[in-house]
């Protein structure tokens, strides 16, 4: 009986966190969907029925809404591929190479990864200005390169140490070159590992506000955070049209997030467990 | 193997995020299986292949980090940096904001607003994972779902999404707060400094539990059910059970995402900017907030400066006690 009761409190306990963790997601994709007589009503109507794009439309068809999408994507793919270059060879050092200095710059980077980028804000305002960088979206690109180097760094050494060593000692003792055996063997290992950290500093650089906001003026240079942010006053308070943005805004987000989740963990616990 | 690095590869969901620090600290135990090449190349293979990322953050973070030094012991507003002026005043920067009482009241509320955030999130971070140790397998799934997609959100978008929860006239909050028995038909949440904070809160808290209930959760599932029966043939309840076998365990888990979340709430911007601007009546700035309006709004950028040094300074200090009980656990193995 007691027994009983317990089970049904933490059933209880388990759909009410249910409620107010999902709750707020369903309701920014049911308020985008809903007309807006139905979203200006005093009882919450709870179903999007009836059902209406107009929303979407009206969000997709602001100006410049191409631009921003088009900003987004080449400031954060190239940040990406930026910081996947250069982290792939770090990661390949310290995941290889036994060297002096190997620990003191993994420190660095775990130091790094943890800096509040936030706080400069004003010597990077000043940099840029000096460059002629502000409102360029070269500078966010720069960026976000060097916020998502320190964690795409730790990945991916991860990964690396997850493929042994003997697979390349054995395709060196075939005669090939150190290069040949990375390109040959560790590379087509380690692409899993490549898309799941590349989509982790995607989404960072996605969701990146500050610097966007603060050094993106001109309005044909807003990434989509910035459109976002910009949404609601120039709307006033149309929820319908401010949810439909953020719909299309999230949903990238939410794709790729449960990829990198599964393919992440998979990796990143390889790696660990095999000690 | 320290014994975190044991917990996170208990086969549970380990959180994407937990990555760098947590799960980093695993793999250093097993990499010393390097390959050892011959020769003077393969020594210095290793510094050519670190040098492109060394000058990366040497030139994108230590310069600026330098130049934000620098420029906190100048005087430098809009008129100094039209004309190219280079007016060094000392310490007037940093003596000008230690003697304004504003500045200490932001720093006062950034500390405060950062403990109640992580405080938060641990215990109900804490008790989520407890509950996702208990419930049925059904129960569990759903719930992990509802997680993933509160911590996926974009931070502006879950902002935006909170405030129209909690609208004036139509948001669902007020509503059911009416139904529940209040009166709160058009009750404006963002009306006072501390009501508004209060919603920041939940937004950040919202977000943030998600990470720390899955980490912790990963510990859970790595104590053995023998442990928890052995302790109740001992006759220990249920408090006693979470006071002796599952906090020693997860004692590394908690320091870490503990860590982690000050870090993350102590230098907040995004949330706190789209609620309300740092507003109403200027309550709800942090140090974030208030470096950027006294930088890049009001031009008072050696000020600003001096702001964001003590900022670095106030984190890089919870970061060097982080770092090294890091370093004594590993030393423990």
């Amino acid at each position: 009986m007691r027994r009983k009761s317990r089970r049904a409190l933490t059933n209880l306990a388990g759909v009410l966190a249910i409620g107010v963790f999902a709750f707020p997601v369903y309701w920014m994709f049911a308020t985008a969907f809903k007309p807006t007589v139905d979203i200006l009503s005093y009882t919450p109507k709870w179903l999007p029925v009836p059902f209406t794009l107009q929303h979407f439309s009206t969000a997709i068809h602001r100006p410049h809404f191409g631009d921003y999408v088009r900003n987004s994507l080449v400031v954060t793919l190239s940040a990406v591929l930026l910081s996947l270059l250069f982290a792939l060879l770090a990661a390949f050092a310290v995941g290889r190479f036994n060297f002096r200095g190997r620990k003191a710059y993994l420190l660095a980077v775990m130091i790094v990864q943890m800096a509040p980028f936030e706080a400069l804000l004003i010597p990077f305002f000043l940099v840029l200005r000096g460059v002629n960088l502000l409102n360029q979206l070269p500078a966010l690109i720069l960026i976000y390169f060097i916020f998502t180097m320190p964690f795409t760094i730790w990945a991916l050494r991860g990964f690396v140490i997850s493929i042994p060593p003997e697979l390349e000692e054995a395709a060196m003792v075939d005669g090939a070159s150190r290069f040949q055996a990375f390109m040959r063997v560790v590379f087509p290992l380690l692409a899993p590992g490549l898309v799941a950290t590349s989509v982790f500093a995607f989404v960072t650089a996605w969701n990146e506000f500050l610097y966007a906001f603060v050094f993106m003026t001109d309005e044909a240079r807003y990434t989509l955070p910035v459109w976002l942010s910009s949404f609601r006053t120039a709307f006033g308070t149309d929820w319908g049209g401010t949810m439909a943005a953020s719909t299309l805004f999230t949903i990238p987000v939410l794709i790729f997030f449960l990829i990198v989740q599964r393919r992440l963990v998979s990796g990143l616990t390889a790696g660990a467990v095999k000690g | 193997m320290s014994t975190d690095d044991d917990l996170l590869t208990g086969g549970a969901p380990v959180p994407a995020a937990a990555g760098p620090t947590a799960v980093a600290t695993a793999a250093e135990a097993d990499s010393s299986k390097r390959t050892a090449g011959p020769g003077r190349r393969a020594r210095v293979l290793p510094y050519l292949l670190i040098a492109p990322s060394i000058a990366a953050f040497a030139l994108l973070l230590g310069y600026p980090l330098y130049l934000n030094v620098r420029i906190s012991f100048q005087k430098l507003d809009l008129a100094e940096l039209v004309q190219r002026l280079t007016v060094f005043r000392g310490l007037a920067n940093y003596r000008a904001i230690f003697s304004d009482s504003f500045f200490w009241s932001v720093t006062l509320r950034t500390v405060l607003f950062t403990a109640a955030c992580v405080g938060l999130t641990m215990v109900l971070g804490t008790l989520i994972a407890l509950l996702l140790d208990r419930l049925g397998k059904t129960m569990r799934l759903l719930l992990s779902v509802s997680l993933v997609l509160a911590w996926a959100m974009p931070a502006l978008t879950a902002t935006v999404v909170w405030q129209w929860l909690f609208d004036t006239q139509f948001g669902v909050v007020n509503w059911l707060l009416t139904r529940l028995g209040g009166d709160f038909t058009n009750h404006s949440w963002f009306a006072t400094g501390l009501s508004t904070f209060a919603i920041i809160v939940a937004i950040v808290v919202w977000q943030a539990i998600p990470f720390v209930a899955f980490t912790l959760y990963a510990g859970l599932t790595a104590i053995p059910r023998e442990l928890y029966d052995a302790i109740r043939v001992d006759g220990a309840g249920a408090w006693r059970t979470f006071r002796s076998l599952i906090v020693p365990v997860l004692r590394p888990l908690f320091m870490i995402t503990a860590f982690l979340s000050i870090i993350w709430d102590f230098k907040l911007f995004t949330q706190i900017w789209l609620v309300r601007q740092g507003g109403p009546n200027r309550q709800t700035i942090t140090l974030g907030i208030y470096a950027y309006q006294e930088g890049i709004a009001s031009g008072h950028f050696g000020k600003a400066a001096a702001i964001s040094m003590v900022m670095v300074l106030l984190l890089l200090t919870a970061l060097v006690y982080y770092i090294r009980t890091m370093l004594r656990t590993q030393e423990d193995v």
